[in-house]
């Protein structure tokens, strides 16, 4: 016992600094700018505070975003679980190099990806000038910046599908085909619940980039208010022109959302570990 | 016929892991497929599920030509080895899946599955999750999930292989009795020969992607045509006794041929199988009326008693100096050993340790003839490949087994050796099912010659510069002497063995030289001249022995079915063999080796080293035993 006693009496000055030093870091790199936030907003006039969320401009960017993050959402959903799918199940030349890459949109800063897509679909790029001639306008315009938040938001689905697909395997797939289920039979009753946690949280990490996408819109869209401005979009405004208030009360209902889905990823890999 | 299987054959990558399987299986059948791991079995069955498509070849279900019909639409039931159920799904839902996309009713369905669930004795268990089951309740879930929408073929991948001993007997019985009262027709793989017993109708061993035998149970166990069965199934003791005078030799120890045997050449190795259980102890000499066949006396080495029975190891006197293949052999071990089970009849009754006793058996079986089994020295890879060449040639015209041996002096030799094998096996393996490849480190002359003593082949072939170009003679000499093995030297590439020349004396003490070259002849489908020269014309008497040596090895001869012609030489014999051989029509030469302590009418050691280094042909050097 005194063995023991001497032993965990010597450790604890080393593993309390490092405790220590971890908290120190936490609070100082993400609560205290939470808090500063909330007090900043807390200091405003609720009244004030309230009129900078439902302005004309404001409610727009909201509702643009809401827009872009759900189409980006559903074409990523569908895209991403079919390209898992396909690099899982299928063996191709440049399949590997297809699964290396996918990650680029994470290696490549926003504002160069922003700034590829207006190299290509602006009016003097490969495809924009092609396109503008048949009357649809994407850069500086809503698909422009639906077209930069898939690109950035691209990886995870797939990226969280491929490992629980693999881990899946083929053979619940090949059993239900031996039972005589079509391919579509088998995606929806067999597969797709068999891989949906690691969708769900694919798609929760999507759904929060691109509601706080910010570089890659900011290149594309042109920043035109009440038409290509998105959330993030209007907080920079707000503070740029010294409307302080507005960008607290905008900025406080993004954390918000973004608290919230981290919630619910904890929630989703709490459960997905029990099962 | 349910199910027809035509000449099957897959290929994954370089490996061939189904060759040429043809299979007919009947109504109602329930077959077993048994092989090691890795024996191509799963394949088989993963083609006739429709998960796999063959290369080649044909599965037909009921009738209709399924090779290329889509797994969903064979209708075939299939339980995996891990059985695969829904995690997802309760055990209702999975039994129901195969009726669900079928678009049966929900009523209908549930019946159906309680239905199922009661025959496999599930009753009240539907409403569970797969994970919340035992793997035993998990297995029958799969089986009555495989059944539900009544497939015309059931499909079983190790149904048992993840489940515990104790169970297996009882679920083996569950699954028989459900097969027999459906009446599916079954095919069910398993490395297990036990589950295999007791399950099938019929066993179908299979071996590196080959179909070996097909038969019953009982008669694969007791009356195998081939030792890889023989030894696969069951314990068992197999002598290779020799063929002389329509008996069989071992050792001392003479035994009838059985009327049912297979055709053996006069003087060829007979393999004989007995099982343990067969054999017979008794402290009393077998009097003949017994209906015993006696095999002399043996002494036990070992006992293990295991209650209802014990398992005894016998050394055996009588039958020192033969060849066993099972039990193998431990390396220098002097006598012949054999296994008996023996029933357990009381506490004084049984053999004891230690003690001497008459040994005899009630019953063997007769193997059919192997195929001649090469080894081949095949040096290293920058040597000239002839030799292997050759041999893999010859392996596949005799049907035969071909062993590559290598010996290497470091690792870095060794990886490269290795590759070269994998690819040599990658290339033949489809035409010599029997080819194995083997790379040792060590010292060569050492190496080959501790091979060539495992007893199992009957022709070393070599690269005549077998130890280094002046070490020639001597190294196959003592080769030769040490392991009285015929070898078979190849220094130039040789394709296609039509017509071979057998060099004999006559009044030597063996034919060994006739019996060797014969199989040879016989299993190449070549043609044979025997040769023999005579020395002095003029003396009568050699004359006549020289004329009756030559016309009875024409006569033993032909009866193996080889085209036989016979020469006679005159002059001196060095000269004459030389001359007779150096004849661009025999592709192969077959010269005896007489050994020391045999009346030596010629030397020899310089004819062979004439020969085999400047005819340029293939030479086989058979060492003559004096007995």
């Amino acid at each position: 016992m005194m063995m023991n006693n001497t032993y965990t009496k010597s450790i604890p000055i080393g593993r309390w600094s490092l405790i220590a030093i971890t908290i120190i870091w936490f609070l100082l790199l993400i609560l205290v700018p939470v808090g500063g936030l909330i007090q900043k907003l807390l200091a405003s006039p609720v009244a004030e505070t309230l009129q900078g969320l439902t302005t004309k401009a404001a409610v727009n960017a909201f509702l643009l975003t809401i827009k872009v993050t759900v189409i980006t959402i559903l074409i990523n959903t569908v895209m991403g679980v079919l390209m898992a799918r396909v690099l899982v199940k299928q063996n191709f030349k440049g399949r590997l190099l297809i699964e290396g890459l996918i990650d680029l949109p994470f290696a490549i800063s926003p504002v160069v990806a922003g700034f590829m897509i207006v190299i290509l679909f602006g009016p003097y790029g490969w495809l924009g000038g092609w396109l503008e001639g048949m009357g649809v306008k994407v850069v500086y315009s809503v698909p422009g910046i639906i077209l930069a938040t898939i690109f950035v938001t691209l990886p995870f689905v797939a990226k969280e599908v491929i490992p629980v697909y693999r881990q899946f395997g083929q053979q619940s797939e090949e059993t239900a085909q031996v039972m005589g289920a079509s391919q579509w039979q088998t995606f929806w009753w067999i597969t797709l619940p068999s891989i949906k946690w690691g969708v769900i949280y694919g798609v929760t990490l999507a759904l929060a980039r691109s509601l706080g996408e910010f570089g890659a819109v900011l290149v594309v869209s042109g920043n035109i208010i009440g038409q290509t401005q998105t959330a993030t979009l209007y907080i920079h405004q707000q503070f740029t022109d010294f409307d302080y208030s507005g960008a607290y009360a905008a900025s406080l209902v993004i954390a918000m959302v973004a608290f919230t889905i981290l919630i619910v990823i904890q929630t989703i890999t709490n459960r997905h570990r029990e099962a | 016929m349910s199910i027809v299987i035509n000449n099957l054959r897959k290929q994954f990558g370089h490996a061939l892991v189904v060759n040429n399987v043809s299979l007919e299986i009947q109504e109602g059948e329930l077959f077993v497929l048994l092989g090691a791991s890795g024996s191509g079995k799963s394949t088989i069955l993963r083609i006739i599920a429709g998960l796999l498509e063959p290369d080649s070849g044909s599965v037909t279900i009921n009738g209709v030509d399924m090779t290329h019909v889509d797994a969903r639409k064979r209708n075939v039931g299939m339980v995996f080895q891990n059985y695969s159920l829904f995690g997802h799904l309760t055990v209702f839902e999975n039994v129901e899946f195969g009726l669900q996309v079928r678009k049966l009713p929900k009523a209908q369905r549930r019946n159906r599955s309680k239905e199922l669930l009661e025959a496999v004795g599930l009753t009240g268990l539907g409403h569970r999750y797969p994970a919340q089951l035992s793997g035993g309740q998990q297995q029958r879930v799969a089986v009555a999930r495989a059944l539900a929408y009544n497939p015309r073929v059931l499909l079983m991948d190790e149904p048992f292989g993840a489940l515990d001993v104790k169970i297996r007997g009882t679920l083996r019985q569950n699954l028989q009795e459900i097969q027999r009262r459906l009446n599916v027709t079954t095919i069910l793989v398993t490395h297990d020969q036990e589950e295999a017993f007791e399950l099938a109708d019929r066993i179908g061993v299979i071996e590196r992607g080959q179909l070996i035998e097909i038969g019953p149970p009982d008669v694969l166990y007791h009356h195998p045509k081939t030792e890889i069965v023989a030894t696969f199934i069951g314990g068992g003791n197999i002598l290779v006794g020799r063929e002389e005078e329509g008996r069989i030799r071992l050792g001392k120890v003479f035994l009838p041929m059985p009327d049912q045997a297979p055709l053996h050449a006069q003087g060829s190795p007979v393999r004989v199988l007995f099982r343990p259980e067969t054999v017979v102890l008794s402290r009393e000499a077998f009097s003949n009326a017994s209906g015993i066949y006696p095999l002399g006396q043996g002494r036990v080495l070992k006992r293990i008693f295991n209650g209802p029975v014990q398992r005894l190891v016998l050394e055996m006197e009588e039958l020192a100096g033969v060849r066993p293949l099972k039990p193998v052999p431990r390396y220098g071990q002097p006598r012949t050993r054999i296994e008996v089970v023996e029933t357990t009849t009381g506490l004084h009754h049984g053999a004891r340790f230690d003690e001497t006793l008459w040994v005899g058996v009630r019953d063997y079986h007769i193997l059919e003839p192997s195929g001649i089994k090469f080894l081949v020295y095949t040096g290293s890879p920058e040597r000239n490949p002839a030799a292997q060449e050759l041999a893999l040639h010859l392996g596949q015209l005799t049907r035969g087994a071909v062993t590559l041996f290598s010996v290497v002096s470091n690792d870095m030799e060794m990886s490269e050796v290795q590759a070269e094998m994998e690819r040599i096996q990658n290339v033949w393996q489809e035409r010599i099912p029997l080819l194995t490849t083997e790379v040792v480190k060590g010292e060569r002359h050492e190496q080959v010659y501790l091979k060539t003593q495992s007893g199992i082949y009957d022709i070393l072939v070599a690269d005549p510069k077998f130890t280094g170009q002046h070490e020639m003679k001597p190294a196959l000499q003592n080769l030769l002497e040490e392991t009285l093995l015929p070898v078979l030297t190849v220094s130039q590439s040789q394709k296609g063995i039509l017509h071979i020349l057998i060099c004999t004396a006559a009044g030597e003490p063996g034919k060994s030289d006739v019996q060797v070259g014969g199989r040879l002849a016989m299993r190449a489908h070549a043609k044979a001249t025997v040769f023999s020269v005579l020395t002095s014309p003029d003396d009568q008497v050699e004359t006549r022995r020289v004329e009756q040596h030559l016309e009875q090895a024409r006569q033993s001869l032909t009866g193996l079915g080889i085209a036989c012609d016979t020469r006679l030489g005159l002059g001196e014999p060095m000269a004459e063999i030389f001359n007779q051989a150096a004849k661009p029509a025999y592709d192969l030469v077959v010269l005896g080796a007489p050994l020391p302590q045999a009346p030596q009418r010629i030397h020899w050691p310089d004819v062979a080293q004439r020969i085999t280094r400047e005819l340029n042909k293939p030479v086989l050097l058979v060492p003559m035993m004096t007995t």
